[in-house]
């Protein structure tokens, strides 16, 4: 996908906000929702929040965990790069959507589901044979201690969108 | 953090994880200033190398550590220079490494891999400036997976 497709990029967001910065200083926080209502940019960015497209249909994820890359702009104090995200998505027995970082939670290798031949229906970290559950549950035993992380997901307009992938509440 | 690279944040990482770490990756990077024919090309192909070894290491950053790069003339002494790789990598063995590769794109070297001390993974120039961005990346993505693979069975050889 290339970059001018996008509705808006990271960089021309923060320019809007840059620009905005003195504008919110001086007239305090009422001048948000304000600026909200008249720039259909920051609207439209508001609305999505850090939400990205993956450009995955709803109705082509399955029941079996597909890999799925995709891009995002990361600003790292004045740097700004291009970050590659990566996730694991399914729609479990209920029908609902998963969707697992393949960060692995030992020491951050990428898992692969069904990687190794010998544990069919597991994820699989091939650096220390650390394996987790289709559900992302870390099999005791192996190297990991704690579940793969979990991304925050909404369908809209019938496409999937990916946000940040967050450590599972300890049970 | 899930790469692991010679900075600070990484390195304490690496202290931490160290009985895990157990294998070590040296870039040989050529360089020149005087065949200015091939300036581009050869900044081209370190560029390819460069996003390849990010890509692997993403992949495996919780085993691999990656050293950092190992630069030297082109028109140089191989045999020299081969005195020299020893000399770094001799270090590595003394730490508790029980894999070292060698990852270049410069055939040459591929005389000198039995005195190398360690196992060259020569990758071809396949990728090119002519390919549209999209190429390269499913391109190198197909390298990755085959010099992941080339490595596990390396792992597997410990078991
Ligand atoms: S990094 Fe996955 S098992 Fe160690």
């Amino acid at each position: 996908m290339s970059e001018d497709k996008r509705p808006v990029s990271r960089r021309q967001f923060l320019n809007y906000t840059l620009t905005g910065v003195g504008g919110f200083m001086a007239a305090g926080l009422m001048v948000s929702p304000l600026r909200m209502a008249i720039d259909p940019v920051l609207q439209k960015e508001a609305a999505d929040g850090d939400l990205t497209n993956v450009q995955l249909a709803e109705g082509d994820i399955t029941n079996e965990p597909q890999r799925i890359d995709w891009e995002i702009d990361q600003v790292d104090g004045w740097y700004e790069s291009k970050v590659s995200k990566t996730a694991w998505v399914y729609k479990d027995d209920n029908g609902d959507i998963v969707a697992l970082s393949p960060i692995c939670k030992h020491l951050g290798c990428v898992v692969s589901w069904e990687g190794s031949e010998d544990y069919p229906d597991q994820f699989y970290c091939p650096c220390h044979d650390g394996r987790y559950y289709k559900d992302g549950m870390n099999v005791p035993g192996t190297p990991p201690t704690a579940g793969l992380d979990i991304y925050e997901h909404k369908i809209k307009n019938g496409m999937l969108f990916l946000g940040k992938a967050q450590p599972r509440e300890e049970a | 953090m899930y790469t692991m690279k010679w900075i600070q944040q990484d390195l304490q990482q690496y202290v931490q994880a160290k009985a895990y770490v157990d294998t070590i990756i040296v870039p040989l990077i050529p360089f020149h200033f005087s065949d200015d024919a091939s300036l581009e090309k050869d900044a081209f192909q370190r560029e390819v190398l460069s996003v390849f070894m990010r890509e692997l290491e993403k992949e495996f950053s919780g085993r691999i550590l990656l050293s950092p790069d190992y630069h030297y003339l082109k028109s140089a002494d191989k045999a020299e220079e081969v005195k020299r790789v020893r000399s770094w990598v001799e270090d590595s063995w003394a730490q508790p490494f029980h894999h070292i590769f060698f990852m270049t794109v410069d055939s040459s070297w591929k005389k000198f891999e039995q005195d190398m001390n360690g196992t060259l993974i020569w990758l071809p120039q396949i990728v090119t400036e002519s390919m549209q961005f999209s190429e390269r990346q499913s391109v190198v993505h197909s390298q990755v997976q085959q010099v992941g693979e080339f490595i596990r069975s390396y792992w597997e050889d410990d078991k």
